[in-house]
C-alpha cells in the first residue's frame, strides 16, 4: 500500500502535514439579491437566481442562521451576492461567529475598525478595455484605491479570451498596489460575443499563467497544477462536469453514482431557506464550467486518488495550499 | 449466546472494511498495521471516513458522530471505539 510518507521527503510531509488536519468545511452565502453594477456575463443576474428568494433583512434571522449553519459544521462562509458589503450588518453576523471570506466588486471599502483581518476577495475582469466593455467602468482604479496595501485582501481575476497576452499589465498593477491575485477563468453565461473559450486559447492561456506564477511568485497566489485542470478541465484521468463536480448543494444531490464531494456543502439565497443547485449559477452548462473554486474543491477532494506518485501528490498538496492562502487558513 | 469481540477481530474487521471501501491496493486485513496513522499516512479524509462509518453502522450496530472522526485516527482506534460502542451482546 503506497503511504504518503512513501510518496514525499521530509519538506513535502511536513507541508502535507500543515494541511491535512485542516478539514476546511464550507458554504456559500449569497447576501443579497442587489448588486451597485450590472456586469455582462455575471452567472447571477444572467441566470435569475437575483429574483429566486426574497431577502431576509432582519439581522436577528441572520445571526441565529449562522448560529445554526456553525452548528452543521461549516468553518468558513464564503459570501457572495449581488453585493455583499451594501449588507454589512448581515456580513458581521458572518464574520463574529466563523472564518469568513467576502467576495466584492471593490467599490465600498470594507471598514477595517468593524471587519479588521476578513478576507476579501475583488472581483477584476480585465484590464481597463474590458471592465469598462463588461462591467460600464474601470472598477480597478476605485478598488485599488479603497484596498491598496490591505493584508488581508486579493484581487480575483477572472481572465477572459480577450486577456491573453494582456494578464502581465494586469498583474504588475495589482502588484503595485501592495496587492495579490488569484486568477480564474470566465465562463460565458450570457454568450457574450468574443468571450467564449476556444481549445488553442486555452492552452496558450495555460502557458501564460504558469509564466506570471514564476514572474510575480510573490504577487500571483496560484500553482501550476491548478492551471492544468481548470484549462483543460481534466484531473487525472477524469473530465469535469456534472457527474464529477464537488461543489453541489449536498441535500439536493441526487447523483449515483454520488461523487467525491464537499461535505455539508450548501449554497443558501438570501432567503436563508432556499438553496441553490451549486456554487455557481444552476443554468449553466457543467461540461464547459470553469468556475475556479469548483476545480479547486475538486481537486481537494480527490486527495487519495493524487496518491499514484509523489509529483501527482506534491500537486495536490500546492492546491490545497494554495485554497487554504486564499481563506487565510495558511500565510501567505 | 454470541461469542465477544475480540480487539484482535474487531482491528482485522475494520481493516476488511476500510480496504473494501476505500479500495486500497496491496494491502490485507492482516498486513494492515493496526497502528498506522489513516490520515496522515493513508491520506483518509473525512469523506472517507463518513463512508467507512456507514459500513461499520451496519456491522457493528453503532453510530459514530461526526464529532468523534478526528479521534479515529488508525485501525486500532476505531476498533476501540467500536467495542466502547457496541451494543452488549446477550
Amino acid at each position: 500500500m503506497k503511504t504518503v510518507s512513501s510518496l514525499l521527503d521530509s519538506h513535502w510531509y511536513q507541508r502535507y502535514k500543515r494541511i491535512s488536519q485542516l478539514n476546511i468545511r464550507s458554504s456559500i452565502y449569497d447576501v443579497t439579491n442587489r448588486c451597485n453594477l450590472r456586469c455582462k456575463g455575471c452567472f447571477f443576474f444572467s441566470s435569475g437566481e437575483d429574483k429566486v428568494a426574497r431577502e431576509e433583512t432582519d439581522p436577528d434571522k441572520w445571526a441565529a442562521f449562522v448560529d445554526k449553519e456553525k452548528q452543521r459544521g461549516v468553518n468558513l462562509a464564503i459570501l457572495i451576492g449581488g453585493e455583499p458589503t451594501l449588507c454589512f450588518d448581515r456580513v458581521e453576523a458572518f464574520y463574529s461567529r466563523m472564518p469568513t471570506y467576502c467576495a466584492t466588486n471593490g467599490l465600498i471599502k470594507v471598514p477595517r475598525d468593524r471587519f479588521p483581518d476578513m478576507m476579501v476577495g475583488i472581483s477584476l475582469w480585465g484590464d481597463e478595455e474590458d471592465e469598462k466593455r463588461l462591467r460600464g467602468q474601470n472598477t480597478f482604479r476605485i478598488s485599488s484605491n479603497n484596498y491598496e496595501g490591505d493584508p488581508h485582501t486579493y484581487y480575483l481575476y477572472t481572465i477572459t479570451p480577450n486577456q491573453i497576452g494582456r494578464t502581465g499589465q494586469v498583474i504588475r498593477k495589482i502588484r503595485d498596489a501592495g496587492l495579490k491575485v488569484h486568477m480564474q477563468l470566465l465562463s460565458n453565461d450570457e454568450a457574450v460575443d468574443g468571450f467564449s473559450w476556444r481549445q488553442g486559447e486555452l492552452d496558450d492561456l495555460r502557458a501564460e499563467m504558469d509564466e506570471m506564477l514564476d514572474t510575480y511568485p510573490d504577487t500571483v497566489i496560484s500553482s501550476k497544477y491548478y492551471h492544468q485542470v481548470i484549462t483543460t478541465g481534466k484531473m487525472l484521468d477524469r473530465q469535469f462536469g456534472w457527474r464529477e463536480c464537488p461543489s453541489v448543494t449536498e441535500p439536493l444531490d441526487s447523483r449515483d453514482p454520488k461523487p467525491r464531494r464537499l461535505i455539508h456543502f450548501i449554497r443558501w439565497a438570501s432567503d436563508l431557506e432556499t438553496m441553490h443547485r451549486c456554487c455557481t449559477s444552476a443554468t449553466r452548462d457543467c461540461s464547459t464550467c470553469k468556475d475556479g473554486a469548483a476545480h479547486m474543491s475538486w481537486i481537494m477532494v480527490n486527495k487519495r486518488a493524487h496518491m499514484r506518485s509523489s509529483e501527482d501528490l506534491q500537486n495536490w498538496i500546492e492546491v490545497y495550499e494554495m485554497f487554504a492562502k486564499l481563506y487565510q487558513f495558511l500565510p501567505w | 449466546m454470541q461469542q465477544e469481540l475480540t480487539l484482535q477481530d474487531t482491528i482485522e474487521g475494520v481493516a476488511r472494511i476500510i480496504i473494501d471501501e476505500l479500495k486500497l491496493e496491496d494491502v490485507t486485513p492482516q498486513t494492515f498495521d493496526p497502528d498506522l496513522d489513516l490520515i496522515d499516512e493513508v491520506g483518509v479524509d473525512s469523506m472517507d471516513l463518513a463512508t467507512v462509518a456507514l459500513v461499520l453502522q451496519d456491522e457493528y450496530g453503532i453510530s459514530i458522530d461526526e464529532d468523534d472522526y478526528p479521534k479515529l485516527k488508525s485501525l486500532r482506534l476505531i476498533a476501540e471505539y467500536v467495542l466502547a460502542h457496541a451494543p452488549v451482546k446477550s
